[in-house]
């Protein structure tokens, strides 16, 4: 099995995959570092090479720093929350307990909405007055009229954030279920016989073995934070103001509303490189975390 | 005894309440869903009628049947040949470890992190310079292309840490082939997490709307979600709103049973697949 | 693991079925392509792209009726038709356009309005010349150059909008406004009657920016193209800017509105649908809007009422009242098309005013028609057309003269003092003037 001849006619089977994800990703994403350097406006093919000015361009806007705040306090909010509110369910349904079936189905269902619907539930969910918030709230006698969470600046990064929450809580819950499954029976008995409280067991037990569940809900977590989109395109067109533009959805805005491509793909570049050091950053510490642990 | 059942009740209420509050949105479009074309006052109140009259109407106007087959097509298709490329792949990586195996798998996974909407225009050029025409069968390429990434992720660490090289040593000492101890062997003792793969490529594929907005331009190739754009401009004719909801749960139907089937095995899949390697 | 191995082939036999299923079902329907029809002209199938909302009830004109009436004209000519929203139809029209893989027909907006222009596609090689199509005469002539660069003719627009104020005549007779306001003050006084009345004057759909410019464009057409018809060929040449008195001053109105209470506060939560209902519900007087939108604005709502129209009526006391009425976004010819002859078939067919298809094209066109002599469909707009036929005191939409990208910006900062930033409305002028700058390319 280890011979050298084995081992090389094994890589063939790399081949069909390397090969479509060489030609239909990466290199359509060297062609955009192309453009980055280009006045391309995206659909008239002569266009000038103008070096750096289109990055200079994004900085002297102050485009670039709005869209990257708010995806930095997007994706800080989703990771944490998502996470957070996961990891309870996940302890929730993984109690010998009957209909788990049914309600680890319950739990997953947003996820398999697709975005659009789901902005668009949602706008109902927000919508002032007689919105689901509102209403309910006024049966408390609160005045729901003026809560107006899209329309907000100080709340709409928020409100939207917490729609991401919601739809990607059940692939969070899964992950963390398949991690408890992860955890011997006997080494929970083991610790409760031993006098253990069920925090005990919880935290010194269970959470350690959920480390590489916690690394891949984070990482997964982490990247659909940075290249959060769907939402501030569907419910909220960034606004109000420019206070839901996030990194992908400025890119979009000039590409395909400003006529910007070369811009865009500028910026495109420069998001690129925050969201792979970003992870890279993350996964590493979490690597170390988990071998520790 | 007693305190025990008492104490499942009261698990069971809490958890039910909880998920209840989950599905709660959902549960207001679906009872608009069954609403009447035109009734579209306080939606909060939940299940107050019972109608089909919205479904009738967005099963036609979406063309129901024929936009389901087109989904159907592409999701099928799209995730059989995932399957196949990314276990493939996956086998050589996970076995092999040496540094070309792990930068392959970095690689790999580093296409997780590039949004599609940016690259775009670069990958229609692409596949315009590749004189590949745009059909109905266009988008399947770049559903088996982005979901090349986390699939492999799945399979790599499942073979990694469920599948020991010892189930192959029989069929070594047979003579066989490393096709056949592939596609014999080592294949069948994937299903766990091909099941995972399914899903988890499944869902977004079915739910995609880009690609197939860019690629398909004949209202009658269109699969559900493009089918749902069109309601999606209706959302200027406020009346029909129950109609859009009708339509939503039309398009979630076959995922919602396909899931309830699958949910099983999906999570038994993950266990062995990504959170143990 | 492997107790589940029966199950797992069970599904496995399921998902075979569906998979065979699926071709089945979309096996029907792609087998008939360049097959030689019995009159020997060659079939053809042509691919339309367009923008905008379905018809709620099915009979969609383009969708619908169009690809029928054409197949039954022409037997050899299949007209495939796909409906996109807006902004997903711009993304995609683009992405094509860049990859040569355009339709032969689809949408486009007139002069430098939208992604996907008149000036800008022509200008990049992608519109046929349709000035000698023998119907291009019966189209009034201000259409006609709204869709034509550099002398020549590159699209058909769908008709004529105007933009205005949808109103409810039950509430204004309700608290005692018993004719159209005909100036600013008037306007304002009504607004407060209502208001004092505890009704919301005016409801907008913030939400979905582009509702800002609704309102924006009928009080510019009132300060800055009132006193300066040539005021954005100015703009381009630098000799005004946005940052003049003019453009402040619309804006400075407009924010007066918001100011006082008399549009609804947070729209800026509030869609465009969210609007529409609650103008057809009853729940406020007014709602800025276009003829386009003239379904939604009648449809039955919570309340029974009778609607009017009238253009927002920015003007001093004792001047006329200028309107925004512009040419509508319509259809253009792929220049790269495969079939030019057979598209050409298919225009003139549906644009010679004595056929069938043209018929029922202006039955189920919402907006105005541009062609000569065919008469008003909606009564709603009687008072506003004869006004804008008679006076001739109207301007297009002003976005149709700048690059894309400068009427976003006056989304973004103008929503900004809708929520209650500090931005003046000197702040939105210069930021569209910056913005201007950025794009404009002589």
């Amino acid at each position: 099995m280890n011979s050298a001849v084995l081992k090389k006619t094994m890589y063939w089977f790399v081949v069909p995959a390397l090969t479509m994800y060489l030609v239909f990703w990466i290199y359509p994403i060297l062609r955009l570092f192309q453009y980055s350097f280009s006045d391309y406006n995206g659909f008239i093919q002569n266009f000038n090479y103008i070096g750096f000015d289109n990055f200079s361009q994004i900085f002297k806007d102050g485009v670039a720093g709005t869209s990257l705040s708010n995806t930095l306090i997007y994706t800080l909010v989703f990771v944490v929350f998502s996470n957070l509110i996961a990891l309870g369910l996940a302890f929730l349904l993984n109690m010998k307990i009957r209909a788990t079936g049914l309600y680890r189905t319950a739990a997953y269902v947003p996820t398999l909405f697709s975005a659009i619907v789901v902005g668009f539930i949602w706008s109902y969910v927000y919508m002032p007055d007689s919105g689901l918030i509102a209403t309910v709230l006024s049966w408390f006698g609160v005045d729901g009229a003026s809560l107006n969470l899209l329309g907000n600046y100080s709340s709409a990064l928020y409100a939207i954030t917490a729609v991401d929450v919601w739809k990607h809580i059940g692939t969070s819950t899964v992950i963390f279920l398949a991690g408890l499954q992860t955890v011997p029976v006997d080494l929970e008995e083991a610790g409760r016989i031993d006098g253990a409280s069920s925090w005990q067991v919880t935290r010194f037990i269970r959470l350690p073995l959920l480390a590489t569940s916690m690394t891949i809900n984070v990482t997964l977590s982490l990247i659909n934070g940075l290249k959060a989109f769907d939402y501030s395109f569907i419910m909220t067109n960034g606004g109000p103001g420019r206070a839901t533009s996030t990194l992908l959805f400025e890119i979009f805005r000039m590409a395909f509303r400003e006529m910007q491509y070369g811009k865009a793909s500028a910026l495109a570049v420069v998001s690129f490189i925050v969201i792979i050091a970003i992870t890279i950053f993350f996964v590493l510490r979490l690597n170390k975390r988990e071998v520790s642990a | 005894m007693n305190g025990g059942i008492a104490k499942k009740t009261l698990t069971h209420i809490g958890i039910s309440l909880v998920l209840l509050l989950n599905i709660l949105p959902l549960l207001i479009a679906l009872s608009s869903s069954f609403r009447s074309v035109s009734n579209m006052t306080n939606p909060l109140q939940l299940f107050s009628e019972f109608s089909l009259e919205s479904y009738r109407v967005a099963y036609d106007k979406m063309h129901f049947m024929q936009a389901l087959g087109n989904s159907l097509m592409l999701t099928v298709i799209s995730v059989i040949v995932v399957v196949l490329f990314t276990s493939m792949a996956a086998y050589p990586i996970a076995r092999i470890n040496n540094r070309l195996s792990k930068a392959l798998y970095l690689f790999f996974l580093c296409g997780l992190v590039v949004p599609s909407q940016m690259v775009i225009i670069p990958i229609v050029q692409t596949i315009q310079g590749l004189h590949i025409p745009s059909s109905q069968f266009t988008p399947i390429l770049m559903f088996i292309t982005c979901s090349i990434p986390f699939s492999s992720f799945l399979y790599t660490g499942f073979i990694k840490s469920s599948i020991p090289i010892e189930v192959e040593e029989s069929a070594l000492i047979d003579g066989a082939g490393l096709m056949r101890r592939f596609w014999q062997i080592v294949f069948p003792l994937l299903l766990p997490v091909t099941v995972s793969v399914v899903i988890t490529q499944g869902v977004w594929i079915w739910n995609d709307y880009f690609f197939n907005m860019i690629f398909i331009s004949r209202a009658a190739e269109s699969p559900l979600p493009l089918a749902m754009l069109g309601f999606m401009g209706d959302q200027t004719n406020p009346t029909a709103w129950n109609v859009l909801f009708a339509a939503c749960f039309l398009c979630a139907l076959p995922l919602l049973v396909m899931f309830a089937f699958l949910q099983k095995y999906f999570i038994g899949g993950l266990t062995v697949g990504s959170v143990k390697g | 693991m492997f107790q589940g191995k029966k199950k797992m082939k069970t599904i496995l036999a399921g998902v075979t079925a569906l998979a065979a299923t699926a071709a089945l079902l979309s096996g029907c329907g792609s087998s008939d392509k360049g097959e030689e029809s019995s009159g020997g002209s060659k079939n053809v199938t042509l691919t339309m792209i367009v923008s905008g909302n379905k018809a709620a009830d099915g009979q969609d004109f383009e969708l619908d009726v169009l690809p029928k009436m054409v197949s039954e004209k022409f037997p050899n000519i299949k007209l495939e038709v796909q409906k996109l929203p807006d902004d997903q139809y711009n993304t995609s029209i683009k992405t094509k356009l860049a990859a040569g893989e355009a339709p032969d027909i689809f949408r486009v907006w007139p002069r430098m309005g939208s992604a996907a222009s008149i000036i800008d596609l022509s200008k990049a090689g992608y519109l046929a010349d349709l000035t000698d199509l023998p119907f291009m005469s019966n189209i009034s002539e201000g259409a006609r150059s709204d869709m034509s660069n550099d002398g020549k003719v590159y699209g058909i627009t769908k008709g004529i909008d105007m933009l205005g104020t949808y109103y409810n005549k039950d509430l204004f007779a309700e608290v005692g406004i018993t004719e159209v306001p005909q100036d600013w003050q008037a306007f304002l006084e009504a607004c407060q009657k209502l208001l004092d009345a505890g009704v919301t004057p005016i409801v907008m759909g913030d939400k979905d920016p582009w509702w800002i410019q609704f309102g924006a464009y009928q009080l510019a057409a009132n300060t800055v193209y009132s006193a300066d018809k040539d005021f954005d060929l100015k703009l381009q040449s630098g000799e005004k800017k946005f940052t003049d008195e003019t453009w402040v001053k619309a804006l400075s109105m407009y924010k007066e509105l918001y100011e006082k209470g008399y549009i609804a506060k947070n729209t800026l939560g509030l869609g465009g649908p969210q609007a529409t209902q609650m103008f057809i519900d009853g729940k406020a007087a007014m709602v800025f809007d276009g003829t386009w939108d003239f379904p939604t604005l009648t449809a039955q709502g919570a309340a029974t009422f009778e609607r009017g129209f009238f253009p927002l009526p920015g003007n001093e006391p004792g001047q006329p009242v200028w309107q925004a009425v512009s040419t509508a976004a319509g259809w253009a010819v792929n220049a790269k098309s495969e079939h030019l002859e057979e598209v050409k078939q298919v225009l003139n067919y549906w644009f010679d005013s004595s056929s069938d298809l043209f018929a029922e094209w202006v039955k189920l066109n919402p907006s105005i028609s541009a062609f000569n002599g065919v008469p008003l469909n909606n009564d709603l707009y009687k008072y506003s057309y004869e006004l804008y036929q008679s006076g001739g005191n109207s301007i297009y939409f002003a976005n149709q003269m700048w690059p894309n990208g400068v009427a976003d910006t006056l989304q973004v900062k103008f929503g900004e003092i809708i929520g209650g930033r500090k931005t003046t409305t000197e702040d939105v002028a210069g930021a569209m003037q910056a913005k201007f700058d950025e794009l404009w390319k002589k």
